[in-house]
């Protein structure tokens, strides 16, 4: 059952992805990303994380969307009509990408990942709950990104100030 | 435990579903005699006049960034609040100077204006 | 919760996040007043953490859960960041008098990237490097912006920022690989796997994601092909951020390669130092070449930059820490970094002074510098003799011990390379001393200095030159730098 639903989440993701690459409207790509971000927080619920699920939705679809699609109201960029100047780009970037990709089969095809699990497998979530887990982690051991989480809003919300308010 | 959530993916299948449902379904069996008056934007009823495309303030990207910084800091806040007992002064501490932090942001943001509409 | 210890061995960083907060308070409430008493509290934080840094000396531990490291290699770095920070402070505030109402911000905001270049020296997790790396590229981008009004500076910053979006997910990648294998965040877990196994797809997948690292760290020290953001950053970016930008990413980016490369990738010591051999000839070759045709200083002294970089790239790939040899490639680098630190910062003042008083940044607009302002002439005649690498001038200290522990090491061809690059770049840096000294110019002006700048080219004149002549401190400097954590010596 699992199985279904992870090829159905992940076949959206990529549908989607592709649609936000792709696609000339910027306004139809950012829906296409809104749906990327759900697909993925349907994956991270399979991945017993509900939390950064909900934690997915609230701040990617229900504030950076929101963002990009400010952006593209303000900015009025016109539907991209075609090629860019320099025709060697796209074979390289294609070029380029496909070697990841064959890189990404390969790690999983090889089983270069180890399939063992660590401490906190779905059981032990399960059991004291994952918000719980990810709340202990949080100011225990990642104390020190925590706080410096706190700095880089702090200075993201100096910058925006500096760069975006009128005078 | 995923499977506590099924229903959540079912009631998204059944929404999209009766979404698209009702558009399909509109357009297969509506009839379809389009002429100019019907075809233009709708404003209330008047002849639409001026052009849809105005300057938009970039107040609007000013307030959704600030939203998304203090979104996120809320974000940190849930697995703290289901915690706090068990955190106890340490975890009240760490908390606070998290905020302390993002409240010298918030003040900064208020002298400066950042929350005025203009 | 953290004991004293940690407490103790991470002040330099608290003090720095204190001082950012006051500054951007005290600029809050005393709005237009003094903000020459902004620059010299900033001064005063940097002061303060640089001793606080010095407290660490001969600790050797991890803290928080392995993440972060204070060893003699970070505080090497930390005492750099610190010094790059007050030598840059002292000379921005007559540039952003004219320029930028946000006087007090820009202090503020240049604490945090001081700030996290030293949480960069010292980071030993992936999610350390991550989240340090792009706290320092968000503090760039908005320095490099900082002017909203110039479009040079816009541009600067969204070719900065564009690039630096992707080479981060790259790097991200990378780094997610490398977990992925490890099943751990920590370097001595992830040497262990890659100790543990040898077989070819964990190979191949290695290989892959220490070149996606090495992409994404390459971009911060901008070597090839990750340059092409820094012409037109350090042109169009304002000029002490310029000087930040050349000097304190280089550094520190220098340092969490190291660190990656040493501690936590050692099993591919031969692969990475192919890679990172032909990266070097690339950088050098083409920085020189293409510095030779440009006409505008900052841009040539990006290209310059772009330049060292590949020279200490040599250093890095001759490394070797078996043996207490001078000539290993460690010491050389950091002998390096700190030589290049002043010689470079040293070169971008003098820049600055001339465009507070004229404006101009273009070597035509440098004729006849040597009847105008002959101390600038002079110093940059010392600067640019230390970056092309001739005696006697803490540049050539540098390039002897880089090149030295080449040719240690069996680099023949590399370190022929590296000289022949040096040769051609004294042609482009004499470019501007001709300018200077041997051309009329049309405006006849004396350009006054103010105290500030001038007490900060003495002090970058006069290390440049001490450490030529009575090396000896800096090479201690160095040997004992030279500790890094969870590597045997």
């Amino acid at each position: 059952m699992e199985i279904i639903v992870f090829y159905l989440f992940a076949a959206i993701a990529v549908i989607a992805a592709l649609g936000v690459v792709g696609l000339r409207n910027p306004v139809y790509a950012a829906l296409c990303l809104a749906v990327v971000f759900v697909s993925f927080a349907g994956l991270y619920v399979l991945l017993s994380a509900p939390f950064i699920a909900v934690a997915q939705v609230m701040i990617y679809a229900g504030a950076i969307l929101i963002l990009f699609v400010f952006v593209i109201m303000l900015l009025s960029p016109p539907v991209d009509q075609g090629e860019g100047a320099l025709k060697w780009q796209k074979p390289l970037a294609l070029g380029f990408v496909g070697a990841l990709a064959v890189q990404l089969v390969l790690v999983l095809a090889l089983a270069v990942l180890p399939s063992a699990r660590g401490s906190l497998t779905p059981e032990v979530i399960a059991q004291r709950g994952d918000v719980q887990v990810v709340g202990a982690a949080l100011f225990s051991d990642y104390l020190l990104p925590f706080e410096m989480t706190s700095l880089l809003l702090l200075v993201a919300i100096v910058g925006v100030i500096v760069l975006a308010k009128k005078r | 435990m995923p499977e506590d959530y099924l229903p959540i993916l079912a009631m998204v299948v059944v929404v999209i579903g009766f979404a698209a449902a009702a558009l399909v379904v509109s357009a297969i069996t509506g009839p379809r005699k389009p002429n100019p008056a019907k075809l233009s934007p709708y404003e209330s009823g008047m002849p639409p006049f001026g052009s849809a495309r105005r300057r938009i303030s970039i107040r609007y990207y000013l307030t959704a960034v600030l939203f998304i910084l203090f979104d996120i800091e809320i974000v940190f806040f849930y697995p703290w609040a289901v915690l706090f007992r068990q955190l106890g002064l340490f975890g009240l501490i760490e908390m606070a100077i998290f905020v302390a932090i993002l409240l010298v942001g918030y003040v900064y943001v208020w002298r400066k204006g950042g929350f005025d509409w203009d | 919760m953290p004991d004293a210890t940690t407490l103790y061995l991470i002040l330099p960083e608290i003090t720095l996040a204190v001082f950012g907060m006051v500054i951007l308070a005290v600029d809050l409430i005393w709005r237009e007043r003094s903000r020459a008493a902004l620059a010299w509290l900033t001064v005063l934080g940097f002061v303060i953490a640089l001793a606080t840094a010095l407290l660490g000396w001969g600790w050797n531990m991890a803290l928080f859960a392995q993440m972060y490291v204070v060893d003699t290699f970070a505080i090497f770095f930390k005492l750099l960041a610190a010094i790059a920070g007050i030598l840059v402070t002292l000379v921005s505030l007559d540039y952003l008098r004219d320029r930028t109402p946000y006087r007090g911000e820009f202090l503020a905001l240049f604490t945090f990237a001081v700030l996290a270049m030293m949480m960069m020296a010292s980071s030993a997790s992936l999610l350390m490097i991550y989240l340090s790396i792009e706290f320092l590229s968000y503090m760039s981008y908005l320095l490099t912006g900082f002017l909203r009004e110039d479009k040079k500076s816009n541009e600067a910053a969204i070719k900065y920022f564009l690039y630096g979006a992707i080479t981060s997910a790259l790097m991200l990648y990378g780094l997610s690989l490398l977990y992925g294998i490890s099943g751990s965040l920590n370097f001595a877990d992830i040497t262990a796997t890659f100790a543990a196994r040898n077989d070819v797809p964990t190979r191949i997948v290695a290989l892959v994601s220490t070149a996606l690292v090495i992409a994404g760290l390459g971009f911060k020290i901008s070597l090839v092909p990750f340059h092409q953001w820094a012409p037109d950053t350090y042109e169009g970016a304002p000029t002490p951020v310029t000087a930040f930008l050349s000097v304190g990413p280089k550094a520190v980016g220098f340092a969490v390669l190291l660190r990656v490369l040493l501690t936590a990738l050692p099993a591919f010591k031969n692969e990475w130092i192919a890679l990172l051999t032909v990266i070097s000839v690339l950088t050098m070759t083409l920085g020189n070449l293409v510095a030779l045709r440009q006409k505008n200083v900052k841009r040539l002294l990006a290209y310059s930059s772009i330049a060292q970089a590949g020279y200490i790239l040599i250093g890095l790939v001759s490394v070797n820490l078996n043996g207490a040899s001078p000539f290993s490639g460690l010491n050389g680098v950091l002998i390096y970094l700190f030589a290049y630190l002043f010689t470079n910062l040293g070169a971008f003042t003098c820049v600055i002074a001339i465009e507070n008083a004229t404006g101009a940044v273009e070597i035509d607009d440098y004729k006849g510098l040597v009847k105008r302002a002959p101390f600038i002439a002079a110093l940059f005649v010392i600067f640019f003799l230390s970056l092309a690498g001739i005696p006697p001038t803490a540049g050539f200290i540098g390039k002897f011990f880089v090149f030295g522990a080449a040719l240690r090491e069996g680099f023949l061809v590399l370190a022929a390379i590296g000289v022949i690059n040096s040769v051609i770049s004294v042609f482009y840096y004499f470019s501007v001393v001709r300018a200077a000294f041997f051309e009329a110019g049309k405006d006849t002006a004396p350009i006054r200095l103010a105290p500030p700048i001038t007490f900060s080219l003495v002090v970058s004149a006069a290390l440049v030159l001490v450490m030529a002549v009575y090396p000896e401190p800096f090479f201690n400097l160095a040997a004992w730098s030279m500790g890094m954590f969870g590597v045997a010596k």
